[in-house]
């Protein structure tokens, strides 16, 4: 990898994680102030899809992109499914869908960039994989 | 057209600048005229907002909707755009020893997202209802709801919200460009310490746009659901409006205000801190002397930048928080003007003892140093919660940030302009008539803005269509008055300018490769 892809993805990588936290700051103020904050519950199998963005990582790691982008779009599609159930109305479930879809789009970009440029844009996707179990983890445990 | 070469897109990111500076001039003179003359009918708002002036009457929507759409040019497309995005993707990498930033692709995508982000703005005038009503800062409940709300309230605020939404990535996308282009980019054996001043000022605005545009972005959106996909981050419960229960529940309008201010107070850095890069060449160049300070002026910005994030709330010193927040948020902007000091006192030691030459450039950048103390001083004013707490949304505070935000930004940008003219176009603007527009534009700005000072003082609140039915604002229908005429006044010198700058591409006078003697290298390579 190039330095400058390098510098330019550690970059996207800040932004996103600045935007991610506006939300998941935007959400404890939301939460604490609300007075109908209700915890949004997810059926068993989404826990699941935590392993695929490390599973990507690792494909990307043995050298197998392929298998990555595999991975990845499975990933994107069973968040796409998690979307369908989520209804705005409920505030809690109202920002599982943005993060997820905001989750979804990176993960999107993610395998495209993969795609596009086989492992010089790993780093990106070793973030959306960790990114995603912070999603999961905020609702799985906090929320 | 879809070039990717960094001088092309710098200046088309000027030309984009200075098309929206024109039309945000224009709005606002039909903004200033309305002030004082509320019931005067005129055909030629008719012809242009059928509904928004019916009869040629304006309406009070229609005044709101020009203020919204005036503020917005302003702030995202003239002070977002021209001094980081244009004169950085023109000179950044020429004065660093680069060929091209580092993701030229990326570069003409921002552009043209940006581009596209200015036409769905400008849709909202011509959508059913017309542009929006709720100013530049967008607060729910206003911006929430929908067309109950108001005319313009309803797909023309949709539009604004996209318009902003894709001006957020565009943003995001230039500034991880020229970050990029800083750390790996520069000519072997060039150290952070070695780069000119107006490449701090590109590298640290980068920074804040990075992360303050990564928080408006979600803002946006989720101010967006809440029109269109019925959630309540912003409505609160029970709201009513027109009479109609909203069924809403629990959302918070403060939330979206510490959300956009978050955004909105680095965004005035964003604004100022590429012109003080330029100010300080220009005045050292024109000094002939090096810039008094120069460790301890990028070391300033830097602080700028940082304190930035941490100062938000002194714009909501009314919004009802605990004392304990206001004194914090008032310390920690009084502390902004601690760099903002330093940066002061090192130009005026930058010119101390120096050969001056007044250039027009120079004329420029002195006149920004002048703008941005008396801007300055009545931020520190503001800043105080209990004079906060008087001022607040009075013509004071559209005293202090025209004069700091708008006009001194506008300054560097002429500034820029006239001495980067002949690296850009092999001409000079000419010298004597950039001396005539900055003399009348220094008084034009100074009669305009003064005087809304003293509006403040007695309570006249700003974002009002007319004053006509307030007993206690008939002691400054006069002072309107004047600022209005004002306003004519400065509007027609912009002409002068005009001129020059289409005029002196084709017929100025020659220009020679280095024509200041100055010493960075743009003037150098190619
Ligand atoms: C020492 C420096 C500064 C201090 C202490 C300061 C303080 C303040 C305060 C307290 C307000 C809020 C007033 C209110 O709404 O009641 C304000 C508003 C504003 N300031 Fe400053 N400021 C400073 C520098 C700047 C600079 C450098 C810029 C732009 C380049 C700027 C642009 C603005 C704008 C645009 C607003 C109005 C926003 C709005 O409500 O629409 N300020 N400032
Ligand atoms: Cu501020």
């Amino acid at each position: 990898m190039t330095n400058v892809a390098r510098t330019g993805q550690t970059l996207l990588v800040v932004a996103s994680s600045m935007l991610f936290a506006a939300v998941t700051s935007a959400m404890v103020v939301r939460r604490g102030i609300g007075g109908d904050w209700v915890a949004p519950e997810l059926p068993a199998w989404v826990w699941a899809t935590a392993v695929l963005g490390p599973l990507a990582s690792w494909l990307i790691l043995r050298g197998w992109v392929r298998g990555a982008v595999i991975a990845g779009g499975l990933l994107v599609g069973l968040q796409v499914l998690v979307l369908a159930e989520l209804r705005m109305a409920v505030i809690g479930e109202a920002f599982l869908s943005v993060l997820v879809a905001a989750h979804a789009i990176h993960a999107a970009a993610g395998v495209a960039a993969l795609a596009r440029w086989g492992e010089r844009a790993g780093l990106f996707w070793h973030f959306v994989g960790a990114l995603w179990i912070y999603v999961l983890f905020l609702f799985g445990v906090w929320a | 057209m879809f070039s990717t070469d960094h001088k092309v897109i710098g200046k088309q990111y000027i030309g984009l600048a200075l098309f929206s500076v024109f039309l945000g001039m224009l709005l606002s003179l039909v903004m200033r005229f309305h002030l004082v003359h509320p019931d005067t009918k005129v055909r030629l708002f008719q012809m242009l907002w059928p509904e928004g002036a019916p009869g040629g009457q304006m309406t009070p929507e229609l005044y709101l909707s020009l203020m919204t759409m005036h503020g917005t040019i302003m702030v995202f497309f003239v002070l977002t755009t021209a001094p980081q995005s244009g004169f950085g993707n023109y000179f950044l990498p020429l004065q660093i020893g680069a060929h091209d930033m580092a993701f030229p692709v990326l570069n003409m995508l921002s552009f043209w997202t940006t581009a596209l982000s200015l036409v769905t703005l400008l849709l909202a005038f011509l959508v059913e209802g017309g542009a929006p009503l709720s100013g530049w800062t967008a607060y729910p409940p206003l911006s929430g709801l929908g067309k109950i709300t108001g005319p313009g309230q309803g797909l023309g605020q949709d539009l604004w919200i996209l318009s902003i939404a894709m001006f957020c990535v565009a943003s995001l996308m230039g500034a991880i460009n020229i970050i990029v282009t800083v750390i790996e980019l520069r000519a072997p054996g060039m150290g952070y310490f070695d780069m000119p001043l107006t490449c701090w000022g590109w590298f640290v605005t980068a920074l804040i746009s990075l992360f303050a545009f990564a928080v408006l972005l979600p803002g946006g959106v989720l101010l967006l659901l809440d029109r269109v996909a019925g959630t309540s981050f912003f409505i609160p419960g029970g709201l009513i409006v027109n009479d109609q229960v909203q069924g809403r529940s629990g959302g918070s309008p403060l939330l979206f205000q510490h959300l956009f201010w978050f955004f909105g107070h680095p965004e005035v850095y964003i604004a100022i801190l590429p012109g003080m890069g330029v100010i300080s060449t220009v005045l050292s160049v024109f000094s002939g002397k090096k810039v008094f300070g120069y460790k301890a002026m990028a070391v300033a910005m830097l602080a700028i930048g940082g304190l930035g994030f941490v100062v938000w709330g002194h714009h909501m010193f009314i919004s009802g928080m605990s004392p304990y927040s206001s004194i914090a948020f008032s310390v920690l902007t009084m502390a902004v003007g601690v760099p903002s000091a330093v940066k002061t006192f090192n130009w005026l030691a930058t010119l101390w003892g120096g050969r001056l030459r007044f250039t027009a450039a120079m004329h420029y950048a002195l006149g920004f140093v002048s703008l941005f103390i008396t801007g300055g001083i009545t931020g520190l004013v503001l800043g105080q919660p209990g004079l906060d707490i008087y001022f607040h949304d009075t013509y004071f505070v559209v005293a202090h940030f025209h004069l700091i935000m708008g006009v001194a930004a506008v300054f560097a940008i002429w500034a820029a302009l006239h001495y980067w003219f002949p690296k850009m176009y092999g001409r000079f603007l000419n010298e004597r008539l950039g001396k005539i527009h900055f003399f009348l534009t220094f008084v034009g700005v100074y009669a305009v803005f003064v005087p809304l000072h003293f509006a403040g003082f007695v309570g006249n609140p700003r974002r009002y269509p007319d004053f006509k039915e307030y007993e206690f604002l008939k002691s400054v229908t006069g002072l309107h008055m004047g600022v209005t005429h004002a306003a004519y006044f400065l509007a027609a010198v912009q002409l002068i300018f005009l001129f020059n700058y289409f005029w002196s591409q084709r017929r100025g006078a020659v220009a020679p490769g280095n024509p200041w003697g100055a010493t960075t290298r743009e003037w150098t390579d190619d």
